[in-house]
């Protein structure tokens, strides 16, 4: 199945400030980005929407059954070692089932648990100060306690004014202003530790925790400038995996996790007789997996997967459902691996259950859902490598769309949202020496569909709104990539890679609509992104690219409602220099050069022109 | 300034005839020549693309965005309202918080009204024009009065919660106090005293009171929405002597309309596209469906009735996120033409323009 990866280079040449700025440079995805430092984020791969794409850090699911999928922007990017994008499932096995319940995955790994150097403290600081207010320090200590012991820390805070400019346009009331109630304050942290026994089991254990306010500007409205709603995120959880090799060809992988998301949500210039809005959840979810695989034979490999979680949200609103979700995930993998073939196909079982403390729940659903990946190569050392994949899927209504206050109980008959997935692509990778060390490209050609697709729509007016599965999309694209790198002598080298998509994603909900056959909204037909960088000794420079093809807002592909293409162009500098103890790099980036003015959703303008230094400070 | 007030004084009889509701078919002064129709096209949310359509009789053209046409900019988001009196176009733009005034003929512009209180919209949601003044309910639990020669607002009446729509009967001003956007609903309809400007009462109607219209024999019919589960839709009508509810029926309605003894009422959130005939002395169906001659409108919303000839326009949202378009039926349901409001969305007014 087709892989993107960033490799930690890769990252620190991007040098987000979360983590969706770094998977913006994937094939066939689509980043929502409400624009600004605490703008809210979000990854849909292949037009199959947000709530389709599982996260995965460290090998272990981070769920949000309210909202579906975690705000991107919750994560930051300094101290992950790689972020890689799967669709449909991770190929490894044994993995939590849970990794099979979603149409891709986008998983990123931390340091730590990617060492194997259990002898040499390291220690790492810095710090990224930018235009509009961005300051965001971190630091991190990597702390061996004893042979098999490793125990480590690292912290980020970011603080941002988000006052950036931008022009409203429109005819005698067009002016030029900034972007207020943009702030955001935040503070990221976690605790890692590796044991590694003798039996060479390992043990891995994760504590993350993650603060924020922050201000919602929300979107521009002519005639009304005023922005006053703020959002909090607490959130925690505990994580831990076992994983043991009884055999060569037996692995047990123990997987356990606890989360605590609280948000609140304020407006309040809100005008119910309360005198303004002031929402509390808290998600509270117990989760557990055991993972088993086997090797049978020379060519076969089995793997079960058994995974459970319990999932509890409460608000301080008044008829609050207060939701409790059980879900059983079991999954059986069979692979089969030989000279020209690999084969690797999965059943999964889900089966949800919702309980409430009030009105009506959401109807049990116990589903089996398969997927099928088949790769070949022509010849073992052939730099070719053909792949077809199939994978059937839904998404869950989440708890926003079934219990969702405001809503009429008509949306508690929801159904899930199904998606199937065929893709066929190639790939051709081929390692060499000095100029061109690493060529590789793919080509995937894919065609989805979605039914049940639960979309949003007004019911008695513009303010009330039911979710109902009323949505048929049919999308076809091309995905293609390409990497590079070599050198040209040992002090002068280069990285290269592109992206590009091409894709249809055609509304077939109903044929007397005027949506019918238009473009799904915020789709745009072409997307892609470049990025190149040379390393000198210790000088490094590089520029990078992101462009997307023009847009409509409305399923109605009228040109009163279309979003112009936009692109932005980053270039940076940097310099590395060791001293006796400690080494340091500076780096200076300008992000938008040409300083386009765009909207990623509409009404949501995004920072034009910015500036940003970082210095970074290690014990090499 | 004589000429105005002449214009003013046929203008004011005319709006006042059909919007609220109040009815008086047959003028005693005859209207100027009906030339064509303003629609108001609510848009979507966060969008700010509420526009304004100008259907031509005589051309049987539209000419959607003709506000923006004509003026140069964008009325802003979310229209909910208008109203033509004394010789201007009120238009009411709820997120964006404001009044825009326009001249009633050419929708050029000439003023903004602005509904913010210490940079705060107050959410202005309806208008009604009576006795030389224009009122706006905004979403803040005011009735603002403004007065139409200095366009300012001369005063806020505090009413109930979430106050939205009005009409007018007699010497009173009856507001539709929903409390739609708080935690427990309002069920109450507020009376203004059109002498005096201030509330003097309440009237307990159902929970959740939306759309209210008002007879020629002193009463007025108020849809009220319920709570979306335990407590459903109903229709009542309030006999204004009493201030007592004299009959209620479980129906859910979504807009109601007064003309010649019928009530002409669109679906509620129920879901119905039906656009139904009620007998206002009982609230029973006069036949299951207004429309007659098998017109499918796929989600009635804005209703309206041309006080001088009877004629019904009922804007067609579909799914409110599409153009819509805008049914005109004459008194006996039968189609009489289309208009288009591409790429209009939710079109929720329509308001005649008098040459």
């Amino acid at each position: 199945m087709p892989v993107q990866r960033l490799n930690q280079e890769a990252l620190q040449q991007i040098n987000a400030e979360t983590l969706a700025g770094a998977a913006k440079y994937f094939s066939g995805v689509l980043i929502k980005d409400y624009g600004g430092i605490g703008g809210l984020q979000s990854i849909s791969v292949r037009s199959l929407g947000a709530l389709n794409t599982g996260l995965v850090y460290d090998g272990i699911s981070i769920a949000d059954a309210q909202t579906g999928q975690s705000d991107l922007g919750k994560f930051s990017a300094t101290f992950v070692q790689s972020l890689e994008l799967d669709l449909a499932n991770p190929q490894q096995i044994p993995i939590p089932a849970r990794l099979f319940a979603s149409a891709s995955i986008l998983s990123f790994t931390s340091n730590t648990f990617n060492t194997n150097d259990f002898s040499r403290k390291k220690w790492i600081a810095g710090i990224n100060a930018g235009s509009f207010g961005l300051w965001q320090p971190y630091a991190g200590l990597y702390l061996p306690v004893n042979k098999n012991m490793v125990v480590s820390a690292n912290a980020e805070v970011t603080w941002a004014k988000g006052d950036y400019p931008y022009s409203i346009d429109n005819g005698i009331f067009s002016q030029k202003t900034v972007r207020s109630n943009s702030d955001i304050q935040a503070f990221q942290g976690e605790i890692n530790i590796v044991n590694r026994f003798k039996d060479s089991a390992e043990w891995q254990t994760k504590v993350w925790t993650y603060f924020s306010e922050r201000g919602l500007p929300g979107s521009v409205i002519f005639f009304n400038d005023n922005a006053a709603q703020r959002l909090q995120d607490k959130d925690l959880f505990v994580q831990s995996r076992y994983l043991k090799k009884y055999s060569p060809s037996t692995t047990l992988l123990v997987s356990a996790k606890y989360s605590s998301l609280y948000t609140q949500y304020q407006d309040p210039n809100f005008l119910n007789n309360a005198g303004g809005l002031n929402d509390q959840y808290t998600q509270n979810e117990l989760y557990a997996s055991v993972a088993l695989s086997q090797r049978l034979g020379n060519y076969f490999a089995l793997s079960l997967a058994s995974d459970m979680a319990l999932t509890h949200l409460r608000a301080n609103i008044s008829q609050f459902a207060t939701p409790t979700r059980i879900s059983l995930w079991n999954c059986l993998v069979l692979q089969f691996n030989k000279t020209h073939w690999q084969v690797n196909a999965s059943l999964l079982n889900t089966n949800i259950n919702d309980q409430t403390q009030a009105g009506p729940a959401a109807m049990n659903i116990n589903k089996f859902t398969p997927s099928l990946a088949l790769g070949y190569k022509p010849r073992p050392q052939s730099p070719f490598l053909f792949r077809f994949f199939y994978k059937d899927i839904f998404r869950m209504p989440t708890f926003n769309d079934l219990y969702y206050t405001y809503i009429s109980n008509i949306n508690r008959k929801l159904l899930p949202e199904y998606s199937n997935q065929y893709d066929a692509g190639i790939t051709y990778s081929k390692t060499g020496k000095s100029v061109l060390s690493l060529f590789s490209f793919s080509l995937d050609g894919y065609y989805n569909d979605i039914k049940d697709k639960i979309v949003a729509v007004p019911s008695q007016n513009l303010f009330i709104w039911t979710m109902q599965n009323i949505g048929k999309v049919h999308i076809q694209g091309i995905d293609l990539n390409a990497e590079a790198n070599g050198k040209f002598s040992s002090s002068l080298k280069w990285t290269a890679r592109v992206a590009y998509t091409w894709q249809q994603a055609l509304d077939v909900t109903d044929p007397s609509a005027a949506e019918y056959k238009n473009q799904i909204p915020y789709t745009p037909n072409q997307s892609g992104s470049a990025m190149a960088a040379i390393y000198y000794n210790s000088w490094s420079t590089g520029y990078s690219l992101i462009f997307s093809g023009n847009r409509y807002t409305l399923g109605e592909n009228d040109p009163s409602n279309q979003l112009p293409a936009w692109n932005t162009q980053d270039v940076y500098i940097s310099r590395q220099a060791h001293f006796s103890y400690f080494a340091t790099t500076i780096k200076a980036e300008i992000e938008n050069l040409f300083n386009e003015q765009y909207d990623i959703i509409h009404y949501y303008p995004m920072p034009g022109r910015s500036y940003k230094i970082s210095i970074i400070f290690n014990n090499l | 300034m004589k000429k105005i007030s002449g214009y003013l004084f046929a203008v004011v009889f005319l709006v006042l005839t059909y919007s609220c509701q109040k009815d008086n078919p047959a003028p005693v002064v005859p209207p100027k020549v009906t030339t064509g129709v303003f629609i108001l096209n609510q848009g979507l949310y966060g969008a700010n693309n509420t526009t304004l359509t100008y259907y031509d009789f005589s051309s049987q053209q539209s000419s959607t965005d003709f506000f923006k046409n004509t003026n140069g900019f964008g009325l802003g988001d979310t229209g909910s309202d208008m109203v033509i009196y004394g010789g201007k176009l009120y238009i009411v733009i709820n997120n964006s918080g404001y009044v825009a005034v326009a001249n009633a003929l050419t929708a050029k512009f000439l003023d903004t009204i602005g509904f913010k209180n210490a940079g705060v919209n107050r959410g202005p949601e309806n208008i009604i024009a009576a006795v030389g003044k224009v009122f706006v309910s905004s979403t803040d639990g005011t009735v603002a009065v403004i007065d139409t020669m200095t366009l300012s607002i001369q005063k806020f009446i505090p009413v109930g919660t979430n106050p939205a729509q009005m009409a007018v009967s007699g010497t009173h001003l009856y507001v539709s106090n929903t409390g739609g956007i708080s935690a427990s609903y309002d069920s109450t309809v507020s009376v203004i005293d059109l002498n005096s400007l201030t509330e003097s009462t309440r009237i307990k109607v159902g929970l959740n009171p939306g759309s209210i219209a008002a007879d020629e024999a002193n009463n007025i019919y108020v849809s009220c929405t319920g709570n979306y589960g335990s407590v459903g839709p109903s229709l009542v009508k309030v006999d204004l002597s009493t201030n007592q509810v004299i009959k209620t029926v479980d129906s859910a309605v979504g807009a109601i309309r007064y003309y010649n003894n019928t009530l002409i009422t669109t679906g509620g959130y129920l879901g119905t596209s039906t656009v139904g005939i009620l007998n206002p002395t009982d609230l029973s169906a006069i036949r299951t469906s207004f429309i007659i001659d098998g017109t499918h409108i796929q989600n009635p919303y804005g209703l309206d009735i041309d006080p001088s000839t009877g004629d019904v326009y009922i804007g067609d949202a579909k799914d409110y996120v599409s153009a819509g378009q805008v049914y005109c039926f004459d008194k006996t349901g039968n189609k009489k033409f289309l208009i288009s409001v591409s790429p209009g969305i939710s079109p929720i007014r329509t308001v005649w323009v008098a040459q």
